[in-house]
This record gives structure tokens, sequence and C-alpha cells, in this order.
């Protein structure tokens, strides 16, 4: 039997991990040279990739998919040993000290600045997060186009049933006419109720994400219209410009 | 085309589009992606885990480091054409392995793995639960190409394949000679190619 006959009798044997350690590291060593054995190995792999699952699944304890979830989505934060820690305070003093320009005042000053930045940073990552998990586990999507003066724009409403909230994206509509303002209405069993105003700018989308009325009636739809900016009225007067039913 | 063949063509093509979107959406590192690579991947790994380790602990740390090698290598694992359910099960079987041999107690490992092996029952007593679950169709396959093998060659396989025995491991285990063990394997992952082809592209 020649060298390479003896690499092809035992491809399957590499392939599954059952050659003993010599010999393992002799084939592993080979198909860094040998292209042939290589795609052969590929192959049998390929051939036998739903082999483990001849052993059948098993019952997943309550809470390791979300623990296995969170552990890899946020894993925590490392903090550096001691031996570590020390020679970099060391280095940060003798910087500190030739520079000798260094001022206390003004570096805590630095410090509160940049953790109130962190901390902005933080929160807005959590209500980007919080709106993504919203459009996410949407049920229902609802839109609508709408022009105004001239220009083209919609209105998108991603109702999340589980949470009981939605997101509702106004774009591409121009600044609302002086002293008037984008209203966004819930339409309920008992009536219209007035919900937040849209801030509309051409060049991006206006986000809202909303509760549903705290007044418990159940929501039919969804209406926009131009209201004046100073009107409290509890009904819609403008000119309605979407209106939207589950 | 008949109406049955329609119907599992049209299930592949689901499971094609509903994988490529899977892939997409981890590489964009989506959590929801990788909660649901979990939700369907994990009761297989842990399967495979626990059958070799024996060690319901053990086994999870084992599907935990499969899938953090997944989530921080998911670029080239997404880009792999094996699918992301091989990839983690070949993971998982390697890892679980390597761990095993770690412990330095195989041929107790062996003689576990062995017993387990005709623990397995048979596809056709599955419960109603378990057959509706993503995946029990390929188990069941795998299950009955393992059985059709003669028993010394399906000893062989779960020794080497599932208990990560070397074939001179095998061979002093069973008490046979190392090429009568080489035969034993040839033979029967030959039949198990041939065997497995018609799932060999199953998507989960």
């Amino acid at each position: 039997m020649s060298t390479h006959d003896w690499f092809i009798e035992h491809r399957t044997a590499f392939a599954t991990g059952a050659l003993d350690g010599t010999e393992r590291e002799s084939f592993a060593e080979h198909v860094t040279r040998c292209a042939e054995c290589r795609e052969a190995v590929d192959v049998i792999e390929q051939e036998l990739r739903w082999l483990p699952m001849g052993l059948r699944a098993v019952a997943v304890r309550p809470g390791l998919r979300a623990s296995i979830a969170r552990a890899l989505v946020d894993p925590p934060v490392i903090t550096p040993k001691r031996g570590i820690r020390m020679p970099l305070a060391l280095a940060a003093t003798f910087f500190i000290a030739v520079a000798g320009v260094y001022d206390a005042a003004g570096a805590r000053s630095d410090l509160t600045r940049v953790r109130a930045d962190a901390q902005a940073r933080v929160a807005e990552v959590a209500r980007l997060r919080d709106t993504i998990s919203v459009m996410r586990q949407a049920s229902r999507v609802l839109q609508a186009a709408i022009s105004v003066d001239g220009r083209n724009g919609g209105l998108l409403i991603f109702a999340d049933n589980s949470s009981h909230r939605w997101n509702v994206v106004m774009h591409g509509l121009p600044a609302a006419p002086t002293g008037q303002a984008y209203q966004f209405w819930f339409i309920t069993v008992d009536g219209m109720v007035r919900s937040v105003t849209l801030s509309a700018d051409p060049a991006r989308p206006a986000f809202a994400t909303l509760e549903m009325p705290p007044t418990g009636a159940a929501v039919m739809g969804a209406s926009l219209t131009l209201e004046s900016s100073d009107a409290r009225s509890p009904e819609p007067r403008g000119r309605e410009l979407a209106h939207l039913m589950l | 085309m008949n109406a049955s063949k329609h119907v599992n063509s049209t299930a592949r093509i689901l499971r094609i589009v509903r994988e490529e979107s899977l892939r997409q959406r981890l590489r964009a590192r989506d959590e929801q992606a990788l909660v649901e690579l979990i939700d369907q991947a994990l009761p297989w790994m842990l399967g495979v885990a626990e059958g070799i380790l024996h060690d319901v602990a053990e086994a999870e740390e084992v599907a935990m480091d499969a899938f953090r090698k997944l989530w921080d290598r998911i670029e080239t694992v997404a880009d792999n054409g094996s699918g992301l359910m091989p990839w983690l099960l070949r993971a998982t079987r390697n890892r679980a392995i390597d761990r095993l041999r770690a412990r330095a107690r195989r041929i107790d490992g062996a003689a576990a793995a062995a017993v387990d092996l005709d623990e397995i029952p048979g596809v056709d007593a599955a419960p109603v639960d378990e057959a509706g679950m993503p995946g029990w169709p390929v188990h069941g396959a795998v299950h009955r190409a393992l059985y059709d093998l003669p028993e010394d060659q399906r000893i062989a396989v779960r020794l080497a394949f599932f208990a990560g025995l070397t074939h001179s491991e095998i061979a002093e285990s069973l008490g046979i000679p190392v090429g009568t063990v080489k035969s034993r394997l040839r033979i029967a992952f030959d039949k198990l190619r041939v065997s497995l082809a018609p799932i060999r592209d199953w998507i989960l």
C-alpha cells in the first residue's frame, strides 16, 4: 500500500475523529498539502453532518435559553486583575508627575462630562432597543400615503399586540405650517383620544412609541390631523391627513 | 408533480428562506435571531452533549461554548455552506469529546455510551409532542440508519463517534484487534454515508 493509499483509506476515520494521536497529526499535516484528500474529507463531513442527531433531543430546563442569550448579548464585564491595575495606575501617576500641568479639577470635570455622555448614550441605546422590539414583535402593520403641500410622505404604524404598544413613524412630510402641528389620535370605541404631536423633518422620519390610551377603551384605529398648535380640543378640528382602521 | 411532493418542495423552500433570513439577521447581530436559533438548536445540542458527557451541567456549558463560538464568529459561520444547525452540532460534539478526553475516563464513557445506544427508543414509539418538534424527522432518519447497521458495527460507530474513542481505544475496550475496528468502522460509515444521503441537504 502506498503512503497516499493509507490516507485514502483513513479519510473517514480522520473526518470522524477516530484516528489515534500520531496518525491524526500525520493526516492533519497531509490535508494541508493534499487538496484531493481535503476535499474528500469535506465531502464525508457533509455526508455525515446530521449524524450527531442520532442522539435524541432533551428537555431544556426553564430559564436556560434566556440565560444563554443574555450571556452572549450582554457578556459580564471583566474587572482587570490587581496585578494589571497597579502598573497602569503607576504609569498614570508617572505621566501626571512628568507632565506637571494636569489640572485635577479639570480632570474631574472631564470625567463628569464623559460619564454623563456615556449615560445619555446608554439611555439612547435602550430607547432604540425598545423601539426595535416593538417593531420586531408587531402583529399588525398599517400604512397610509399622505401628501402635504406637494410633498409625498406617509404614516406607518407597527402594532404590537403582546406589549400593547405601537410604534408610529411619520416620514417625508414638510414641517407643519406656522401655528399648526401634526396631531396623532387613537380611534377608540368611545371616540377619539388625543395622543402625541409629531414634529416633521423632511430629512428624517419622526418616531413615537405609544402606550394604549389610559382610558382603557378598545382601540379601533388611528388618525393624523393638522391642528392648531394651541388647540387642546378633545376631538379633531383640523384637516385629517390619514385615517387607519385595525 | 403530485400534491405531497409539492407540499414537501414548498416546505423546503420556506426552510431555505427562513435559514437565509436567520443568517442575515445573525450577521446584523439581531438578538431576536439569536433567541430563535437557541430555541431551535438547544434541545438537540444538549442531547448530543449529554449523550457524550452524561453530565447535565457540563452539557449546558458545552452548549453555551458552542453558541458563544458561533456568536463571536458569525460572519464566518454564516458564510459556511454546511448550515447553522450542523455547525452547532459539530461544535457541540467536538467540544464534548474534548472534555471527555480531558477527563480521562474514556473507558467509562465507552461503556455508558454502549448502554445508551440500546436505550434510545424506536422512532415509532416517539411521543406525539416530540414527533412535532423541529428536527424530529432528521433524528428519525439517523436513528433508523444506525439501527440498520449490524450490532458490532453500530457499537463501533457509537464508541468512535459518540464517545470519542480512537481506533486503539475501541480495540482495547472491545478486546478485538485494531484492524478489525478499522474495518468495522470503515464499512459502517460507508453504509451511513449512503443511508443518510436523502437527508444530507436537509434544512432544519
